[in-house]
């Protein structure tokens, strides 16, 4: 699970994320005026940078490094780990059991 | 080509190879507050309200790193509503398995009420319409839309307005590596001849991780509110607490209590590490206002109930195995409306009742333990500072512990009974009583400066990793660490063999990977040092598990399936040996909270482990291994 990069195009360069992640995940391209995802192995879902993102240009994906070790784990049959979270009504679309 | 039809650009731009640090090399503050969360942001505040000056240092940006970004609900008790406080005390002394701190009970029964006021007024308590109440957000699920229309209601962004209103100044994405402390040539000469105590706080050493530099701060007192940590790196939100105040404290020679006892929260099978997924809608809404649910009628029902949601569910899935996640587990909204927790028992029939309880918006059904592993925030573990104390006063002059996870106080004892809502408004007691601490000490010091030996050789030991020529990845490191630390047979379901076995692994990485853990950035060496911290918490934990020879609460010792009272109602410390190893205490729960130790066991206990029953000798529920009596 870890934060994505939709289209680094709609990057309007407003650092919220850069400033935002607790992780140090994300760092500033001064010269392009753009964020760079640089540490995505660090990120820990949390998707705060997602939310405040205002060119939304970054998104949350289920399948980047995998799961992490747990207690235990169940079998799962949910299309719910194919999820990538980007634009509006994707996850609900999922959650009905739908395949995108 | 026009914008519309471009295609999206994903590949990423480099690493700039140089960040600027915005930040000077020195800073002096008669309080600095390590950590911005609840605990800090209270204790930041009350030190600066009492008249001295103040510097927070964050490792993110305060109120969007640790835990605080994440609270559902604040609770907080309200005689005027009809809330009593010996039914909840009840609760939190069964269901906390009598390991409940009562001193700091009676604190959150005073003060609860003037933080609710205190965060009311700072917008952090701000309620406003709901996903489902406010459009079409839920069915479309449009996250990034409801923000934007309940923009000026963010509580995250309430606490740099916080730090401003008062005028505190803040570093942030800065780590505090080390404590330093130092003599004040003054005691010797004011006093009776005596040596002078070298074990007076005189500052801290940092770093801005972007950019590396280091950064030295004088002070007189220091509030640690840095929180517990998680071996995780990812899933439920603490990957930021990393057990940097613990490692500080057990390198000074302070007590480190309850790291026996484990996390509860719960991840959803669908995405365990989807912290997003789990959390999002309670991310978003307001902090639901809750209190006022227990009465003397239903104070043991509601701690068996607490008792058997987080111990008995993640003891049941290890012995038992997990049923399949097909996503029939999630919720609707329809089931979501109806469950309201938390809320005070009047809220209906009180129209000036406002405590509604929780009812966020539905999000997947969390179903999984081990959310968290290593955490034992929510709990009663970190420094131990005594039963006397309310302050965070610990042995290091001039050095406070505040907040969960780090100072060792909570009421919730060995489990967590206490309801949806309790730590947010507890830390913030616990902040704002190590802040009014630590400035009325620091009025009576001086600045007796930073021991220029001492910083050159933390300096070195700072940035070791980054001078070396070859090594290890730390988030090698920590996937390895965290593969030994996280299975049930570690984390849920104990023995003496399995704590043994892990420990054999953890000591072999403290002696033989930290030391090579290697830094190619500055990015890197915030990962080696916090590597360094975990692996040292991992080793405490397992010292810690194998001490405590019963079962209670949070720890279950399958080849100890009883509580021992006689043995071990008690809190276990551990401190740094001479030889580096830990050297263990045990301090006596005091009668007083230990409840009629005559009672019958059957009925003294609101809940039993897996063999329990057997072992004491009494019928084995047929519903599984509840308290006698309450099966249907």
């Amino acid at each position: 699970m870890s934060v994505v990069r939709i289209d680094l195009n709609r990057c309007i360069g407003c650092e919220n994320c850069v400033n935002i992640c607790p992780m140090d995940v994300f760092y500033f391209h001064e010269t392009a005026h753009k964020s760079v995802l640089a540490y995505p192995e660090n990120c820990q879902s949390c998707g705060q940078c997602y939310l405040n993102c205002k060119g939304h240009a970054i998104g949350m994906s289920n399948d980047t490094y995998g799961y992490p070790i747990t207690a235990y784990r169940g079998v799962t049959t949910s299309p719910m780990n194919r999820m990538v979270v980007t634009e509006p009504g994707v996850l609900t679309e999922l959650t009905k059991g739908k395949l995108p | 080509m026009n914008e519309k039809n471009r295609a999206p650009r994903t590949m990423e731009l480099p690493r700039p190879e140089k960040v600027p640090c915005p930040y000077g090399e020195t800073y002096q503050a008669d309080v600095v507050v390590i950590g911005c969360g609840f605990a800090g942001l209270n204790a930041a505040v009350s030190a600066k309200e009492s008249g001295q000056s103040v510097l927070v240092i964050d490792k993110g940006r305060p109120g969007y790193s640790g835990l605080s970004p994440w609270p559902s609900s604040f609770r907080w008790f309200d005689p005027e509503r009809g809330d009593d406080e010996e039914a909840f005390k009840e609760a939190m002394k069964r269901g906390g398995d009598y390991m409940s701190n009562l001193r700091w009970y009676d604190c959150w029964l005073k003060e609860s009420k003037g933080i609710y006021e205190r965060l009311t007024d700072w917008g952090i308590l701000a309620q406003y319409p709901k996903a489902t109440e406010a459009g079409d957000f839920y069915e479309r699920e449009d996250f990034a839309g409801y923000r934007e229309m309940f923009d000026k209601f963010d509580r995250h962004k309430k606490w740099i307005e916080v730090l401003n209103r008062y005028e505190i100044p803040y570093l942030e994405h800065t780590m505090v590596t080390d404590l330093v402390t130092g003599a004040d040539e003054s005691d010797e000469k004011n006093g009776d001849g005596e040596t002078p105590d070298t074990r007076k706080i005189c500052g801290v050493m940092a770093f801005h991780v972007p950019s590396g530099q280091i950064i030295t701060v004088s002070a007189k007192a220091v509030v640690m509110a840095t929180g517990g940590g998680s071996y995780k790196p990812t899933g439920y939100p603490v990957g930021g607490d990393t057990f940097d105040g613990e490692y500080m404290a057990w390198e000074l020679g302070l007590p480190i209590t309850g790291k026996e006892f484990e996390d509860f929260h719960t991840t959803s099978s669908q995405a365990p590490g989807n912290v997003f997924l789990d959390n999002h809608w309670q991310y978003l809404e307001n902090i639901w206002l809750c209190g006022g649910d227990v009465d003397p009628g239903s104070a043991a029902g509601y701690a068996a109930a607490k008792g058997k949601a987080m111990v008995l569910k993640r003891v049941n899935g290890s012995v038992n195995g997990l049923p399949v996640a097909d996503g029939s587990e999630i919720q609707d909204v329809a089931t979501a409306n109806y469950t309201r927790r938390g809320g005070s028992k009047v809220y209906e029939t009180d129209p000036e009742e406002i405590r509604s309880g929780k009812m966020s918006t539905p999000v997947a059904a969390s179903t999984l333990a081990g959310a968290a592993t290593g955490m034992c925030c929510h709990l009663t573990s970190g420094v131990f500072c005594g039963l006397e104390e309310t302050n965070g006063e610990t042995e290091i002059a001039g050095l406070y512990v505040a907040g969960d996870g780090i100072h060792a106080t909570s009421p919730s004892g060995s489990a967590y009974p206490c309801g949806v809502g309790f730590t947010s408004c507890f830390t913030s007691i616990d902040g704002d009583h190590a802040g009014r601490a630590a400035a009325a000490y620091a009025r009576k010091q001086k600045f007796i400066g930073l021991p220029e030996e001492e910083i050159q050789r933390k300096k070195e030991d700072i940035l070791a990793p980054m001078k070396r020529e070859s090594g290890f990845d730390p988030n090698w490191a920590r996937d390895v660490l965290h593969s030994i630390m996280a299975p049930y047979w570690i984390s849920v379901v104990k023995s003496e063999e399995t704590l043994k076995a892990a420990l054999v692994q953890v000591e072999y990485m403290r002696d033989h990977v930290i030391p090579k853990l290697q830094a190619g950035t500055s990015h890197d060496l915030r990962l080696c040092l916090e590597m360094k911290h975990k692996v040292l918490s991992a080793e405490l934990k397992l010292r810690a598990g194998l001490e405590r020879k019963e079962s209670r609460g949070t720890t279950y010792r399958e080849d100890y399936p009883c509580r021992d009272d006689e043995n071990y109602l008690c809190y276990i410390t551990q401190r740094k040996a001479d030889d580096g190893g830990s050297s263990f205490d045990k301090v006596a729960v005091p009668d007083a909270w230990a409840g009629d130790r005559k009672e019958a066991y059957q009925t003294r206990y609101v809940y039993f482990f897996p063999g329990e029953p057997e072992k004491m000798g009494f019928e084995v529920p047929r519903s599984g291994w509840e308290r006698k009596g309450e099966r249907k």
